[in-house]
């Protein structure tokens, strides 16, 4: 197993480990935020926020922000750049999405759409002007889009541990007003919740935890990260303690299982990871269809047959 | 125009401290949507006493929601004034003076949470993070849930609900919080006959167990003909005022600005057609309510 090899060789585990830790901090940070995520569905606006983050990568690279070096403070201004861009996209969707249902989903598509295009413009104009100065190359575009392990050092592992605590805090403390608003959001309102409060605070969660997914899973596969877990804990229970559960089990799995598929195989990790996710979803999907099935089997004969059926 | 001109007696007030103040005072209340030209509430006056019902029926687009947005503090009226139990209507709002029934399409019902925990939620948002709901607040929950005939199915996850069953669990968590005006908006959309009849028998059992001041807007006779002292119509104005037994297609021809005789043989028989009027002036801030066949 090059796993453990990864893990236990003191040449090889001070750099496998902080990716590890990294991977589990930010399964757990999605997988907390995503039962949220696929109720509201959001799953559209986290894909417009992390193609933001893109753009966002452009921008800090352009301005010579690149994060390398691996210290505290160039990670913290790398990512407070791009969580910048990524709050600053958000705002303009709901800003240009607000008035009517229809404009929410045009917004967001052009807003993902302009990010991608400036960041793709940036990253070349870095790329051309670090050869100029003799700067560290940005990363490709490639390593944006679909994530690098190499990127991930002692310091993201501990920003993504500080997020993951950043989020759990939260959670805790308005589980109440979230689980309300994300319920019945006008009724929240008409009960004296300042809706547009959690909403922001809910985008400003999303943002925190797809900047620090992005190292990982990329941009464009972040969003796996924050839907697939609350999905497969969806077709599975319909009791809020289990989805929460069920949820963070199916994101910290199919972390784990798509570093050690990538580690063993030498396969892309955020590709991998997804992959194994997905596999569970359809897995959950196979298994809730057969206790749906059984169940009527059990109530016999004449019995209804979706549960929505049964009148007062 | 104001609609107490003619109240007919008023259920008598079970808190005598309150009785001066009404439980719904708008006066000369006008709204207007931001880049509307015309206003969306017209010099609407409206007095709701304690422990009266009054229906509100009118057309889509004709201001209903806007209304009920003024009466909860949501939106501020341009001019004209509305006070609840003697306060403004925000801070009845916040205060739970106001309980507030929306229609049932807006819930995510993919949320996974149980009736009980859907009913509880205003209750619980005021507790602090670090304390669990009291004791005595789940057992408000518990008895609101028996007023509505929800006991049985309180701990079934909301997506499993039917329409009716629903509906007695939005009213559950209003009057949860104690209320004393409760607000219902199109309570009847997607809701069978039969649900129907038992919408009204339990909104009744309600009002006389605690005696609350009940608004209900609807675009549908069936749910004010059913359970209300007064009815008000309205169509950006309100039009007319009158007794359920004075729905007479004259008035709502008027509010509905048709003429429904055709429509109407006997608007109690056949009450349904009304659901299908629409204000040719049609708004579109006006959310649409379309009616749902029956669950």
């Amino acid at each position: 197993m090059k796993t453990i090899r990864y893990l236990t060789d003191p040449a090889l585990a001070p750099v496998f480990w902080p990716i590890v830790l990294a991977a589990v901090a930010i399964a757990l940070t999605c997988a907390l935020l995503s039962p949220i995520v696929v109720t509201r569905r959001l799953a559209f606006v986290g894909q417009g926020v992390s193609h933001a983050a893109f753009g966002g990568v452009g921008l800090a690279y352009a301005l010579g922000i690149t994060g390398v070096g691996g210290t505290l403070a160039s990670e913290l201004s790398l990512l407070g750049v791009v969580l910048a861009f990524c709050l600053i996209a958000a705002l303009v969707m709901a800003r240009l999405g607000r008035d009517r249902a229809g404009d929410a989903d045009t917004a967001i598509g052009v807003v993902l759409v302009a990010a991608m295009a400036v960041g793709f413009l940036l990253l070349q104009v870095a790329g051309e002007r670090a050869v100029a100065l003799g700067r560290p190359k940005p990363p490709s575009v490639e390593a944006v889009l679909f994530g690098s392990l190499t990127s991930i050092g002692p310091v993201d592992a501990a920003i993504a541990g500080a997020v993951l605590a950043v989020v759990l805090v939260a959670a805790w403390l308005w589980r109440r007003p979230a689980v309300f608003w994300a319920f019945d959001e006008p009724a929240a309102e008409a009960f004296g919740l300042r809706v547009h409060l959690i909403r922001d605070g809910v985008m400003l969660l999303l943002a925190l935890s797809i900047v620090t997914t992005m190292r990982l899973a990329g941009v464009i596969l972040a969003t796996a990260m924050l839907v697939l877990p609350g999905a497969i804990a969806l077709r599975l229970s319909r009791r809020l303690g289990p989805v929460m559960v069920l949820s963070v089990g199916a994101g910290l799995v199919g972390t784990l299982a798509g570093l050690v598929l990538s580690f063993e195989q030498g396969l892309q990790t955020g590709p991998s990871i997804v992959g194994v996710l997905i596999v569970l979803l359809v897995g959950s999907a196979l298994s809730a269809r057969l206790s749906h099935g059984r169940a009527l089997a059990a109530a016999g004969p004449g019995a209804p047959t979706t549960p929505r059926e049964t009148n007062a | 125009m104001s609609v107490n001109a003619d109240v007919p007696d008023a259920a008598p007030s079970r808190l005598p401290h309150m009785a001066d103040s009404p439980a719904i005072d708008a006066i000369g209340v006008t709204f207007t949507y931001p880049g509307q030209s015309r206003p969306a509430v017209d010099r609407v006056s409206l007095r709701v006493e304690i422990g009266e019902r009054l229906g509100i029926l009118g057309p889509n687009g004709g201001g209903k929601s806007t209304l009920l947005k003024l009466v909860l503090g949501l939106l501020r009226p341009d001019s004209g004034s509305i006070s609840i139990l003697g306060q403004t209507a925000r801070s009845a709002r916040e205060s739970g003076v106001v309980g507030y029934v929306p229609q049932r399409i807006e819930a995510q019902l993919s949320f996974p949470i149980s009736a009980r925990q859907a009913a509880s939620m205003p209750v619980a948002r005021a507790v602090p993070p670090w304390r669990p709901l009291a004791q005595e607040a789940r057992a408000r929950v518990d008895r609101s849930l028996e007023l509505v005939g929800a006991s049985s199915f309180a701990d079934h996850p909301v997506g499993s609900l039917s329409g009716g069953q629903l509906q007695r669990i939005m009213i559950a968590r209003a009057i949860a919080c104690g209320p004393r005006v409760l607000l219902l908006d199109e309570p009847t959309v997607g809701i069978d006959v039969a649900g129907q009849q038992r919408f009204s028998d339990m909104l009744k059992g309600l009002h006389e167990s605690l005696g609350l001041a009940i608004v209900i807007v609807s675009h549908d006779i069936r749910a004010i003909a059913a359970g209300c002292d007064r009815v008000a119509c309205l169509n950006r104005t309100l039009h007319s005022h009158t007794a359920p037994q004075g729905l007479t297609p004259q008035v709502l021809a008027e509010v509905f600005s048709h003429d429904l005789r055709g429509a109407f043989g006997d608007v109690h028989v056949d009450a349904h057609a009304a659901s299908d009027c629409h204000d040719p002036s049609h708004h579109h801030h006006e959310h649409a309510h379309p009616t749902e066949p029956p669950a």
